[in-house]
């Protein structure tokens, strides 16, 4: 009989997950990490919920930092946020086998183990969506000063911009709103920032701009349009560096209204 | 809290128009090279990959407010729409009003940074200051802590050029072509000696300021994110060896961190300047590029990949299959065994993929499906590696059979369309094509 440990898709629900699993001494092989809770059910397979615990979860992350390297840290931050239903067992495996390894943080390197190479991968895509967010997310500044911004991303990766964002505009409120997990980074002016969960999607229909927004929005569409060189138009080149799915909230790409 | 003062709308927005279309021949857009955390000081950072906000229409990325300071010019360099015998509507920015620009994009993270270039006015020093007072009140008045790229006008003060670039990230003079010929034929004011001499001073002053950073670690820092330059590709009949010569000099004399290559396209109607047929030469900017990135990351020099007789790069292939297929003595290579710089030589592997071989390969067996997930271009690489002595497939030794096997790859490339289906021919063979 193998229990299926099915976990919150957080880093805090996954790594809980970790903790249970191995808390239960049923042995590595008799165990399984899955991400969501609708999922197809298996035979001989028992099901247990596991409740995200930000305490549990941090003993994990701290063993992990210590023993296993700021590498190995980051691999599993960034890889929990990519959408994929396998990432939570890779993770616990990934930790089992550097928590075995006497130098934990070759584990690491070790790109040829199925398990590391697959949270590798997952946090190569990770790091590619978050670094262009990083670029592709627009404020408005609203009426009360405070800048905000929309995006629908594939991966969760709210908390692994948040940082930059906070460092950069560390003057500034701000809020990252996204639609697709109803929930936000909110920074406050010379502050922390934290995650807001559950959000209500019509909180956010009707915020009155700045005064001066549409000036900036108008001056931006004109540069972007002023510094494409049409002798070497190449929309397909723009349509690969710049997918679609990204340009919904940008608004050089919104219809020009006035000239 | 800030303050924008933007009381001639139409105004502004116009000479943005002007001011951003001029500057778009400049290639240069990078905001790469700096890592520097904001710490509570006024507003931005800087992240050394740099950052992509944008693509325009064309695919180049917008990642920062590239601008010239005015397209007023005292030359006549006929290459240039901004030459002073044109007639094209001219503008002059405020520093405040650049300044409200930079603010204004950056906060709302339209740009990660400011890139300032000029037309000469009245005079180089005139300009150069004008350049300075725009900086220092970014970063003194606003608190700019993001990215700035100035350029550095020949023939302007020392003193000048010094204090500005204690401002800026980057600094960067255009050697526009690529020999002094060119230049005397399409640019007569300018001079070589004149453009390279702010190049030196910049070079001799961030090595100093390198030697004070060991010593005093609070010391400011003096164009931290280096040098760069741009050269006009066509316009004059210097071939690619030439170019790829004039580049690796800038890299290794004066210790460049880029040279741009750009297209030359017509926008002037000059009895001097070609008319390029097929338009401007994307696919041999493209290879110039390609062959770049081989002088810089992977250890190739000039005269391996091109000589005296062979001047100009294959526009069939990329430079580095070029090269191996003319060096298939030193393939097939074994991954499992072949130090770094080895692995770097061969087509399909890039520099980071090489770093993961060697690695991974020290904590267990590497198979082709290890190498595919490292991010080796098999389709490339098969021909060149052996993995435990064994090749992908069996796939014969010879430059023939490569070159035809790469060939149907299809590589995407610039300024190409997409190939026609066309008839079948006993002589359909990519050797026979010129």
């Amino acid at each position: 009989m193998i229990r299926v440990f099915q976990c919150e898709d957080t880093l805090t629900g996954i790594l809980t997950g970790v903790y249970e699993a191995w808390d239960s001494r049923l042995g590595h092989d008799n165990v399984r990490l899955k991400t969501g809770w609708n999922e197809n059910l298996e035979l001989f397979c028992e099901y247990v919920q596991v409740e995200p615990d930000t305490k549990k979860a941090e003993k994990v992350l701290r063993t992990v930092r210590s023993r296993m390297g700021e590498e190995a840290y980051e691999m599993i931050g960034y890889a929990s946020a990519y959408p994929d239903d396998r990432k939570a067992d890779a993770i616990y495996r990934m930790i089992v086998l550097g928590l075995h390894l006497p130098d934990g943080k070759e584990v690491s390197r070790m790109l040829t183990h199925p398990d590391v190479q697959l949270v590798f991968e997952l946090r190569r895509k990770a790091w590619h969506i978050a670094h262009r967010y990083m670029g592709f997310v627009r404020f408005r500044e609203l009426e009360n000063g405070v800048l905000f911004s929309e995006i629908d991303a594939e991966a969760d990766v709210l908390a692994l911009i948040a940082p930059h964002f906070a460092d950069r505009l560390s003057g500034e409120h701000f809020m990252i709103y996204d639609r697709r997990r109803k929930k936000a980074a909110v920074h406050q002016a010379e502050g922390a920032w934290v995650i807001l969960e559950d959000l209500q999607e019509s909180c956010f229909l009707e915020l009155s701009e700045a005064e001066q927004e549409k000036e900036f929005v108008m001056l931006w569409k004109t540069f972007h349009r002023a510094i494409g060189i049409d002798a070497r138009t190449n929309k397909n080149l723009q349509a690969s560096l710049l997918p679609k799915k990204f340009r919904s909230f940008m608004p050089e790409f919104a219809e020009m209204d006035n000239g | 809290m800030m303050e924008y003062r933007i009381e001639q709308q139409m105004e502004l927005k116009e000479k943005l128009r002007i001011l951003a279309d001029a500057a778009k021949y400049d290639v240069a857009c990078t905001s790469s090279g700096v890592d520097r955390q904001n710490r509570g000081r006024g507003i931005g950072n800087c992240i050394a990959p740099g950052i992509c906000h944008s693509f325009s229409a064309d695919g180049r990325c917008i990642s920062l407010l590239k601008i010239l300071f005015t397209n007023e010019c005292i030359f006549d360099c006929r290459y240039c729409i901004n030459r002073r015998s044109n007639d094209v509507p001219r503008a002059s920015f405020t520093p405040q009003e650049v300044c409200d620009l930079t603010m204004g994009f950056y906060r709302r993270n339209y740009i990660e940074g400011l890139f300032l270039s000029s037309g000469i006015i009245v005079s180089p020093d005139v300009t150069m200051e004008l350049l300075y007072q725009t900086l220092y009140k970014l970063r003194r008045a606003y608190h700019f802590q993001g990215y700035i790229h100035v350029k550095a006008i020949p023939g302007a003060d020392e003193e000048l050029i010094a204090r500005t670039g204690y401002l800026a990230d980057r600094m960067s003079v255009n050697l526009e072509l690529p020999t002094a010929e060119g230049l005397k034929a399409l640019a007569p004011q300018k001079q070589r000696p004149k453009m390279l001499a702010p190049i030196q001073q910049v070079q001799k002053m961030r090595t100093q300021n390198k030697e004070e950073l060991t010593l005093y670690r609070h010391t400011q820092k003096f164009v931290p994110a280096g040098q760069s330059t741009q050269m006009i590709i066509g316009a004059t009949g210097e071939n690619d060896w030439q170019i790829m010569k004039v580049a690796e000099h800038m890299y290794k004399k004066y210790e460049m961190k880029r040279v741009f290559y750009s297209a030359f396209l017509r926008v002037n109607e000059d009895s001097l300047l070609p008319v390029l047929p097929g338009g401007p030469p994307l696919l041999r900017e493209h290879r110039l590029y390609q062959a770049d990135w081989l002088l810089r990351f992977y250890g190739f020099e000039t005269e391996e990949l091109l000589s005296e007789d062979r001047p100009d790069f294959n526009l069939l292939l990329d430079p580095k299959c070029d090269w191996a297929l003319r060096h298939l003595e030193q393939f097939p290579v074994e991954v499992t065994k072949a130090d770094y710089h080895t692995l770097l030589r061969v087509p399909g592997i890039g520099y980071r993929s090489a770093g993961r071989i060697v690695k991974a390969r020290r904590l267990g067996a590497l198979d082709y499906e290890n190498l595919k997930k490292m991010g080796v271009v098999l389709k490339r690489a098969l021909y060149f590696i052996t993995c435990k002595g064994k090749q992908m497939y069996p796939v014969k030794m010879t430059e023939d059979y490569i070159l035809r096997n790469l060939l149907d790859g299809k590589e995407k490339l610039p300024g190409t369309q997409a190939p026609l289906y066309r008839q079948l021919s006993l002589f359909d063979d990519p050797r026979f094509s010129v």
